[in-house]
């Protein structure tokens, strides 16, 4: 169908959502012109092309682009497409070149994505084409980066990226500050999981600390189950530091909070987290200690938040470093990468406790995500359904406290799914109008 | 690389052993499946070809002893939304070779191709790829001391891989 203005307001109430949302590839297809077209979307990390030719690909909504690093280092966000006929011009996930070639006639582009030869040009003389014309060019996408994390954007006048974040950037600030030299880099490669089921159902996940317990129920009792069998003194294991925090009561839950931000970021956690009780490598300690002092390692290393969103892309974990990166295919399919990054500075024992965590919690052979995408995939069905057009967003709704730039309410409110619905209607309707 | 000719005995009981194991999985029985691997026995299955680490790389799978634990608890739990499904197996398993062996140790390295086809969640798919078994002798039987699984699109996007291959 097609949707007035009207039409889609009326989808999103305060306290509850149209299924359709979830349904219509109508819906879809807006979403992705007014939403991922409008906001800053995560494209990679600068470090997954640290030399000039350097380049990854991936699928932008649904477009092909390639992130690439010139001469003067400047990194790109172009549209893999030849400027001729439209062939993608390199179709590897990432590698390196001199210029991109076409496959088909031999187009060659610069780094930055001028055209720089077009072979036998003569045939060109008098048709009206122009090699210096720019519409030949491969066609960059507005970009900028924060500490490395690239971020591209289809709207011709963006905020500017930090301020985009908000106070949410802090915990991009802070995953970063974690490194004894502040920066830090993709690392030990990515995961890719296919899961059926709306973009939405994934971001709606994150914050939702009313699941755990009863999803994840199983593998925290295992975890249990087989730690009792143990002799009392073994030693502790990395393995039940990350999977037994999953099982925390809703009291703990509560008492982390949520904070909503404008555009639809929000993260959980702050004070505490599920993440607060990992141990802590002892000369990771003294390199954070060297490198900035005891007062600033403790607010670095106690700002411990569980999941941040910077909506609708980018979903990270600061005290894990890993992120997750939405990119949806269609109304029912998604693909979610996992990431890892390096603290510049820190001993390996911390990039090998990120890649266990992407392991245990999030990859596909995991005994955590695919409960989760279990019920994403339940909802999908399940909102098939003509018993009620309506998904509900209730708790704790009228005590979300305005701090100013931000909302917060308790852990286990729905502050989270409204901050999203908030940004939803700003970019559907401000698209639509 | 190359294979080891053995004694028809010896590949005899290898064969033995990698079937027990298929058919353990086709059922998704993994009491009796761990029960086959040594108690420091480990379990890889590497994201990226020829991928040279479980540790400082990710990978889909990589369990030790404890997440074998873990997870034969966590797939007879009445509560685990994902293990609602029934998931059912057909391993057949082919062209095994035995590529390294150290008598002294009751050690050997064994190659081997196979196709898995898994029903679960109302969709049939297919896995194929090969199998490295490390093998060791314990009180005359062999026992896995590991198994890599290099999955031959290992590095394309998954859905949920419910259960060992």
């Amino acid at each position: 169908m097609t949707y007035t203005t009207a039409d889609i307001a009326a989808l999103v109430e305060p306290k509850r959502l149209h299924r359709n949302i979830y349904l219509d590839p109508g819906i879809f297809d807006l979403e992705m012109q007014h939403i991922w077209g409008g906001a800053w979307i995560y494209v990679g990390h600068a470090s997954q092309v640290p030399n000039p030719g350097d380049y990854v690909t991936l699928n932008y909504g649904k477009m092909p682009v390639v992130m690439v690093r010139d001469r003067q280092h400047q990194v790109h966000v172009l549209h893999n497409r030849c400027g001729h006929k439209g062939a993608k011009l390199v179709d590897k996930p990432c590698g390196s070149v001199n210029a991109f070639r076409c496959c088909y006639h031999g187009w060659t582009y610069r780094l930055d994505g001028k055209l720089a030869g077009v072979p036998n040009l003569g045939g060109y003389d008098g048709t009206g084409f122009d090699k210096s014309d720019p519409q030949y060019n491969m066609q960059a996408l507005i970009s900028a980066s924060h500490r490395g994390f690239v971020f591209a954007t289809l709207n011709p006048d963006p905020p500017e990226l930090r301020t985009w974040m908000g106070g949410a950037g802090d915990v991009l600030d802070n995953l970063c500050d974690r490194a004894p030299e502040g920066e830090v880099e993709a690392a030990g490669g990515v995961l890719r999981y296919e899961h059926e089921c709306n973009w939405k159902l994934f971001l709606e996940n994150l914050n939702d600390t009313m699941h755990p317990m009863v999803t994840h129920q199983s593998v925290v009792d295992s975890a249990l189950d087989y730690i009792k069998t143990l002799p009392e003194d073994s030693s502790r294991r990395d393995e039940a530091e990350i999977i037994v925090p999953f099982g925390a009561s809703y009291e703990n839950f509560e008492a982390s909070g949520i904070t909503g931000f404008k555009y639809g970021h929000h993260y959980d956690g702050g004070k505490t987290s599920i993440h607060a009780d990992y141990s802590v490598d002892p000369n990771y300690e003294k390199a954070m200690l060297d490198a900035y002092g005891p007062q600033r390692t403790r607010e670095i290393l106690t700002f411990n938040t569980h999941n941040t969103l910077y909506y609708p892309s980018l979903t990270i974990k600061s005290a894990i470093q890993n992120i997750r990166v939405v990119r949806p295919v269609a109304v029912d399919k998604t693909i979610i990468e996992t990431w890892s990054f390096r603290l510049k500075g820190a001993p390996d024992s911390l990039l090998q406790r990120t890649l266990l965590y992407s392991r245990l919690i999030n990859a596909n052979g995991s005994m955590v995500g695919p409960d989760d995408l279990t019920a994403y995939f339940r909802i999908q069905q399940g909102l098939q359904s003509t018993g009620s057009d309506w998904v509900e967003m209730h708790r704790n709704y009228g005590h979300d406290e305005d701090q100013g730039d931000r909302l917060t309410n308790v852990g286990t409110s729905d502050l989270d799914i409204r901050t999203q619905y908030a940004a939803w209607q700003h970019y559907m309707l401000r698209g639509a109008a | 690389m190359t294979s080891i000719v053995t004694s028809n005995e010896q590949i005899r009981d290898i064969e033995q052993l990698l079937y027990t194991e298929a058919s353990f999985l086709d059922k998704a029985d993994l009491d009796s499946w761990m029960n086959l691997y040594t108690e420091d026995g480990t379990y890889w299955m590497p994201v990226k070809p020829d991928q040279q680490d479980p540790i400082n790389h990710i990978s889909l799978f990589y369990d030790d002893r404890v997440m074998m634990e873990v997870r034969r608890r966590n797939m007879k739990h009445p509560r685990a939304p994902s293990k609602d499904y029934p998931v059912r197996s057909s391993h057949i398993i082919s062209n095994i070779r035995v590529t390294d062996q150290n008598d002294a140790e009751g050690t050997c390295r064994v190659a081997s191709n196979f196709h898995c086809l898994m029903y679960y969640n109302d969709r049939q798919t297919a896995f194929g790829g090969t199998y490295t078994h490390d093998l060791k002798r314990v009180d005359g039987d062999y026992l896995i001391h590991h198994k890599r699984v290099d999955l031959i699109n290992c590095d394309a996007v998954h859905n949920t891989i419910i259960i060992y291959l």
